[in-house]
């Protein structure tokens, strides 16, 4: 199975592997060194398996009248690609790196095609099996990459289009979209003898289509709302005053908190604060919380308005002679509503000179004491 | 198989079966079958019947079945008729049992019911698991004469004839509450609070486990519930409530408290500890535990276990005076704490020089980053035999 | 291999020299040995496939039995100094993956891989890479949890690794990220097999065979199949969510971030609880094959076995929560669970009255195969009957995770299913080996087996009654309570029997090893069974059957044996298996297509360890992985399911056919 070629590969490649996992063991770091002899194991491997294909590169024929293919070579685009390879290597070290990178990939992509390809053309005479032995090779290559290559740009630009356009534009636009994909899908599937190049046709303008959006979608950049939430950090901090906060409080009822076994529910009834614990009869206006425990309490909004329910959990030295409250909070919820809040508390009540406390904000001389044992 | 053989057998099933059903340890302390509180008693007087039903249908079928294999063995008869089966029989071996298991049924439902019961508590104890120990916090109930949120942990004092309600959570990960001879368990779990009911006939110590694994030492993680009379939880609530005496000047136990407020105040609170300055020492344990907290030992003495109620405080002879006491007898010797004869210097002294050596708990220094540098319980504080005389003379001190 | 030819004529004139080579160039040429180890790990045949899977997981049955040996090792002494905490805990979370997901789920999936197709009258599986596909990926599935043995420390957190102590906090080695992706490789191993076995059972079945006159194995079988299929996907997802918190930083069950540590114990318990149906009921299907062989009945009421497994695996997805009673669900969820676990006592306990029907008024032939079964029915019962004390909801809250626990699922798990495979094992090595496993050692291993298991959890009753927690690393004086037949003596005597036991399965392993190395062909029929399975070569030939037989009733092949005379109602043979066996090969089909080996299955299987490796140290390896993952998927998608000519050398002249040595 191994050709002599092959073998004297593997062996430099096992070779180099093995004094590589010696060296590191030795220098206890992976330096320049360990690069060098994992480069060599690598191509010394990639050598390997070029030459286990190629069989040495000796053409061996059942029978000998089975010459090689005599027809003349057709053409072929590797080299081109090639080139433009090494270009966009060289560029790409002065520019982008991206473009070198894609440069990489080009030279990577048509050395593979073009070897196996010249490799495939003097297997035999008979063309159909040359080309069978390529794609042998090389299908289970090319139709994954190129499906994800495609799919990936696909995906790309169509989240550019969704991310440039406004929310509602948006929605249109994925259902117009995925629509057409439905109705053309199902156009292709009921006429089975549509002609081929009917059919790469639609595809091919939907996919362009697809793109030169997402290109305009790119340039366009994202839309405003994204970009300002972005930079303010709306989304990434809790308002906890009496107003309503555009971004910390959006579809606050759209939140389910069915917490089961909170340490203690909180209720607002009729302007008062009360508090009802798990386990214990009646209402209460302290709740006993264990130190250093993420516990949960459920706020039920049981008045007219909307409210906020506000926990004091201390304070913290932000600065030189600078301290601020802890605070954390729920949303604004709406009458009838609830919603959940976990929080841990640290400290010992004993010490303390506020003592930890949930209240309303706009709601004046309501509180529950949270009493840290 | 010979005659003889069957009969070796025979015999032999004989022996095993009676071995096994007078093989129990007597006076085992965790015995689920032994209830001492009422709670349990709903659970044994639910069990024990069923225990007996499926008792005796196995040995109806073990029964069954050695009867067919002697006499249905191969002797040389014909091939036996091909029943293919009998529904009537069939079904009413599925009527049957299903009926029984309805019975056992009505009557689970009942029993599970009245053990949620919380409507009808007495007495609201909080208790707290974390790896490896648990914390109790009794909160203000005047009608026991707790005025003052009580801290403890390791051993669980409530009164006799009383209906406890535990309302349990834990710190980190899931632990379980279990008392066997007073109710089944409870798991504690992070971030909910379960509560379970507790009540004990007779004053006595009663001992448990935690029942989930929980990490690296859950097998040193245990607890007892102590049942005192009425009269005797009151004059331990009225101790409890009382902070620590600071210890006269010159004494081994003053230099002790230095080397205290030195080392272990970092974790453990002592109520009334006051440092150098004169201010109360407050133990910051969220800086220095993962999970956030440590025992409070203000009245370390007061309880005769230790370190997750895993090794005992008192020596083996006083132990056994305490343990096993009379019910009588038991609420005064229990009172009486720990005194410096009665000391278990031993593990005490173990436990201080290397804990984690006693009870693993990746207190390790060296491996700290999965938990940004905190502890994951009492590490090596390295101290010196000196300082571990000084500090025994001062933690006697805390009764 | 592909196509067995009838020869062909010989005055065919020679056909010109072709300009195509007929061998194709490189090293990855589709394999079609026939012989050697290539014929092994290229394979797509269900029979060589059932058989890896058996050594498998004989090989896991070996690995977890000295994980659980060196368990009673630590637990005979009090404060025991055999293992350290860690290692301890270590080892009882490997004992119990190993055991489940590597010994008795793919053994259960080796006979149903060798038996099903040969049950039903067919050739081979619906989808044999697939199938393929499915043994590597346990194996390296396997492979891959074992492997955190040697890279830090294996997981530790208990095999039901309950959240949040199998987070990245509490359980910081890599032997929890190990452990979870090893069992998500082989999970995909369970659920395409199930696709595989259900498409096989409803589609393949030999012309005339009902549902009805099925072998109760593969109705077992196909119940099983249905619970995988169903039950995999939701420990997968609890799976995908565990990685995720611990490799990408997740909150799933983070409770700081509002998790609910619950929602881990639901997901799992979803699963497993139909999981401990999938474990024993493939045994189940073994013994309801092997009682009716050895009583010369037939299965007494099969309709009711069948309906009743069926039932079990419906009701089986009501109960989990009898998993949670003591965690907290609240009096409402605990009666309901608690009510539905005593019903689903009730179809497991009419299996029992079936069995025992079956051998009452038999012809009772004590082979070694029927020592097991009936062990089964007698060990299984007592384990049932513990399960029915856990089901009553305030009780289980006194056993739950005592020792108590531990003896009921080993009385059904050993007892049960264990038992029953050996049944398996005793019963079919003469069809797969040709050789039949020495009776007198059979014998010797059962006895050592039940006396084994029997000391070994018989105690752990007493034990877990008497307080002994599970997962302890050691016990202890001070709860081990007095007199001389306290928690120690307990101990001990589990210690001593666990010892024992081990000696059993030994025996076992010698009696295999003896068997291989004797001479000794065995009769075509040495049981003289009932199922079609029977009516082949020993071991069968690679296409099964020369000719697929049709089916007139349920036990095919005893109706063809014996009939009875309608006027003395005495059963009489009226044919031997030899001569069922020669009428088949007279008629046999002329062309049988066959599967076409292939080494896709194998590649794609061993690529997935590849990516969790990667998840774990290095995300570009993960990445490598990934890459060969997806060129597999599309280089078996290329592949045809059968090897065109050309992919074969041609006969050199003179021989006829291109058909195979027998297998064995």
């Amino acid at each position: 199975m191994f050709t002599p070629g092959s073998k004297y590969f593997l062996g430099l490649a096992g070779f180099s592997t093995a004094f590589m996992i010696a060296y590191i063991v030795v220098v206890d770091q992976w330096d320049g060194g360990a690069t060098a002899l994992a480069a060599i194991a690598c191509a010394a491997g990639l050598l390997a398996g070029l030459s286990l294909f190629n069989r040495d590169g000796e053409v061996k024929v059942g029978d000998t009248s089975a010459a090689a293919n005599a027809a003349p070579l057709g053409a072929s685009l590797w080299p081109l690609i090639a080139t433009v390879g090494v270009v966009l290597l060289a560029v790409g070290l002065i520019t982008h790196e991206i473009v070198f990178l894609l440069g990489l990939v080009a030279i990577a992509a048509s050395f593979i095609e073009w070897v196996v390809q010249s490799w495939s053309e003097s297997a035999s005479s008979d063309t159909a099996f040359n080309n069978e032995a390529r794609g042998r090779l090389l299908h289970p290559l090319e139709f994954p990459v190129l499906a994800a290559v495609g799919l990936g740009i696909i995906i790309v630009s169509f989240s550019r289009i969704m991310l440039a356009v406004s929310r509602d534009v948006g929605a249109i636009t994925f259902i117009v979209v995925s629509s057409a994909v439905l109705f053309v899908g199902s156009v292709f599937a009921l006429k089975p003898n549509m002609k081929k190049t009917l059919v790469a046709g639609i595809c091919t303008i939907g996919a362009v289509g697809i793109i030169a959006g997402g290109i305009a979608g790119a340039s366009n950049g994202k839309r405003d709302e994204l970009v300002e939430a972005k930079e303010e950090g709306h989304y990434s901090h809790k308002e906890c005053g009496p107003e309503k906060n555009k971004y910390f409080d959006k579809n606050a009822e759209k939140t389910v908190s069915m917490r089961s076994n909170p340490i203690a529910t909180i209720e607002l009834v009729d302007g008062k604060l009360q508090a009802r614990e798990l386990g214990v009869e009646g209402y209460t206006q302290t709740i006993t919380v264990p130190r250093a425990n993420s516990s949960t309490v459920i706020f039920r909004n049981k008045s007219n308005e909307e409210h906020r329910l506000v926990l004091y959990m201390g304070t913290e030295q932000v600065q030189e002679g600078v301290t601020e409250d802890i605070l954390t909070c729920t949303q604004m919820i709406g009458p009838d509503s609830e919603q959940a809040l976990t929080f841990k508390l640290n400290k010992s009540s004993y010490g303390q000179e506020k003592p930890f406390a949930f209240t309303v904000p706009g709601l004046e001389g309501q509180s529950i004491e949270a009493y840290v044992p | 198989m010979t005659k003889s053989m069957r009969k070796l057998v025979a015999s032999a099933a004989g022996l095993g079966t009676a071995a096994f059903l007078a093989g129990c340890a007597k006076d085992a302390p965790q015995d689920t079958w032994q209830p001492k509180g009422s709670n349990a008693q709903k659970i044994d007087d639910l069990q024990k019947p069923v225990f007996a039903i499926a008792g005796v249908i196995g040995l109806i079928v073990i029964a069954v079945v050695t009867y067919v294999i002697f006499r249905y063995r191969d002797r040389g008869q014909p091939i036996p008729e091909q029943t293919h089966g009998k529904p009537a029989l069939e079904i009413g071996m599925t009527i049957l049992p299903a009926l029984i298991l309805t019975g056992v049924g009505v009557f689970t439902f009942r029993t599970v019911f009245d053990l949620a019961k919380t409507s009808d508590t007495e007495m609201i104890i909080n208790v707290t698991g974390q790896q490896w120990w648990w914390e109790y916090d009794y909160p203000v109930q005047e009608e026991f004469g707790i005025t003052e949120p009580i801290i403890s942990s390791g051993q669980l004092v409530m009164p006799v004839g009383t209906k406890v309600l535990l309302r349990e959570t834990s710190r980190d990960v899931i632990h379980s509450y279990w008392i066997p001879a007073l109710n089944g368990k409870r798991d504690a779990v992070p971030g909910r609070v379960h509560t379970l009911r507790l009540d004990a006939d007779k004053p006595g110590i009663y001992a448990g486990q935690c029942t989930e694994f929980c990490g690296l030492s859950h097998a040193n993680m245990r607890m007892e519930a102590v049942a005192l009379s009425k009269e005797d939880f009151a004059a331990w609530v009225q101790n409890q409530l009382k902070p620590a005496a600071t210890p006269a000047d010159g004494t081994l136990a003053k230099e002790g408290e230095a080397v205290f407020l030195n080392q272990c105040v970092r974790c453990h609170q002592v109520n009334g500890l006051l440092k150098a300055d004169g201010t109360p020492a407050i133990a910051a344990p969220d800086e220095n535990v993962y999970s956030g907290a440590a025992p409070n030992l203000t009245h370390l003495m007061s309880r005769n276990t230790f370190a997750g109620a895993t090794w005992d405080l008192l020596k083996k002879e006083c132990r056994d005076n305490v343990w096993k006491a009379t019910p009588e007898e038991f609420g005064k010797k229990y009172l009486a704490g720990v005194s410096e004869d009665c000391l278990n210097q031993i593990d005490l002294r173990r436990w201080l020089r290397n804990a984690p050596e006693m009870k693993p708990m990746y207190a390790d220094p060296t491996k700290l980053e999965p938990t940004n540098g905190l502890y994951r319980g009492m590490p090596n504080l390295g101290l010196t035999e000196d300082d571990i005389d000084k500090l025994v003379a001062y933690l006697v001190t805390l009764k | 291999m592909a196509i067995i030819e009838q020869p062909a004529p010989a005055s065919t004139p020679e056909p010109a020299l072709p300009a195509t080579p007929t061998r194709a160039y490189g090293a990855f040429k589709r394999p079609v040995a026939t012989t050697g180890w290539k014929s092994w790990v290229f394979t797509v045949d269900h029979k060589k496939l059932g058989i890896m899977y058996g050594a498998m997981a004989m090989f896991f049955f070996i690995v977890g039995g000295i994980e659980a040996v060196l368990i009673r090792l630590q637990l005979a002494a009090p404060d025991g100094k055999v293992l350290s905490a860690d290692v301890y805990n270590q080892m009882f979370t490997m004992h119990a993956t190993t055991m489940v997901f590597l010994f008795v789920m793919p053994m259960a999936a080796a006979f149903a891989n060798y038996f099903v197709p040969l049950q039903i009258g067919a050739r081979d599986v619906a989808f044999p890479r697939i199938n393929a596909f499915g043994f590597w990926c346990v194996l390296a599935g396997g492979l891959f949890i074992n492997l955190s043995w040697f890279f830090g420390g294996a997981a530790d957190g208990g095999w039901f690794m309950y959240a949040p102590n199998s987070g990245p906090v509490f359980s910081p080695s890599t032997g929890v990220d190990y452990w979870a992706f090893g069992l998500q490789i082989a999970g995909i191993a369970s659920l395409t097999g199930a696709i595989n076995m259900i498409v096989t059972v409803l589609n393949m079945r030999a012309p005339g065979m009902s549902l009805m006159k099925m072998p109760i194995f593969t109705w077992l079988t196909l119940v099983v199949q249905f619970l995988l299929l169903f039950a995999v996907p939701v420990i997968t997802v609890a799976l995908f969510l565990l990685s995720f918190q611990r490799s990408f930083g997740a909150t799933f069950f983070d409770v700081a971030a509002g998790a609910d540590p619950l929602l881990w114990q639901h997901l799992f318990w979803i699963f497993g609880h139909p999981e401990v149906y999938i474990l024993i009921l493939p045994s189940f299907g073994i013994i309801s094959e092997v009682l009716p062989v050895f009583s010369k009945k037939p299965l007494f009421g099969y309709p009711f076995v069948v309906f009743s497994g069926a039932a079990i695996g419906f009701v089986g997805w009501g109960v989990w929560a009898h998993h949670m009673f003591a965690s907290g669900l609240g009096p409402v969820s605990v009666a309901v669970f608690s009510v539905a676990t005593m019903a689903i006592a009730v179809p497991t306990g009419v299996k029992i009255v079936n069995w025992t029907m079956t051998i009452w008024g038999g012809k009772l032939n004590f082979t070694a195969a029927m020592h097991f079964a009936v062990g089964l029915i007698v060990l299984f019962t007592i384990g049932g009957l513990s399960g029915v004390t856990h089901s009553v909801a305030p009780s289980d809250t006194q056993q739950t995770d005592t020792y108590y626990i531990v003896a009921h699922f080993h009385y059904v798990l050993f007892g049960g299913a264990v038992f029953g495979l050996f049944a398996g094992f005793y019963y079919w090595w003469p069809k797969m080996f040709g050789k039949q496993l020495n009776e007198r050692l059979g014998k010797a291993n059962f006895w050592f087996m039940v006396i084994g298991m029997n000391l070994t959890f018989g105690p752990m009753h007493i034990l877990g009654l008497q307080g002994q927690p599970r997962r302890m690393y050691v016990w202890t004086e001070a709860r081990a309570g007095e007199g001389f037949f306290n928690l120690g003596f307990w101990n001990l005597v589990a210690s001593i029997g666990s010892l024992i036991l081990s000696v059993g399965v030994l025996l076992f392993l010698i009696n295999v090893w003896k068997t291989a190395r004797s001479k000794e062909v065995a009769p075509l029929d040495p049981w003289d069974a009932r199922t079609l399975e029977w009516m082949t070569t020993s071991p069968p030939k690679e296409h099964n059957f020369d000719v697929i037989p049709t089916v007139h009733h349920l036990d095919e092949f005893f109706h063809r044996k014996y009939a009875e005379d309608p006027v003395t109602h005495e059963i009489k043979q009226v044919a031997t298996a030899e001569d069922i066996l020669a009428e088949q090969e007279a008629n046999a089909d002329k062309h049988i297509h066959m599967p076409s080996p292939s080494y896709w299955p194998l590649l794609l299987a061993f690529s997935l360890p590849i990516i969790t490796l990667g998840i774990i140290y290095s995300i570009p390896v993960a990445i490598l992985g990934a890459v060969i993952t997806l060129l597999s998927m599309f280089g078996w998608a290329l592949e045809p399911s059968t090897a065109p000519d050309s992919d074969y050398d041609p006969p050199a002249s003179g021989e006829g056919t291109k058909e195979l040595a027998p297998l064995g």
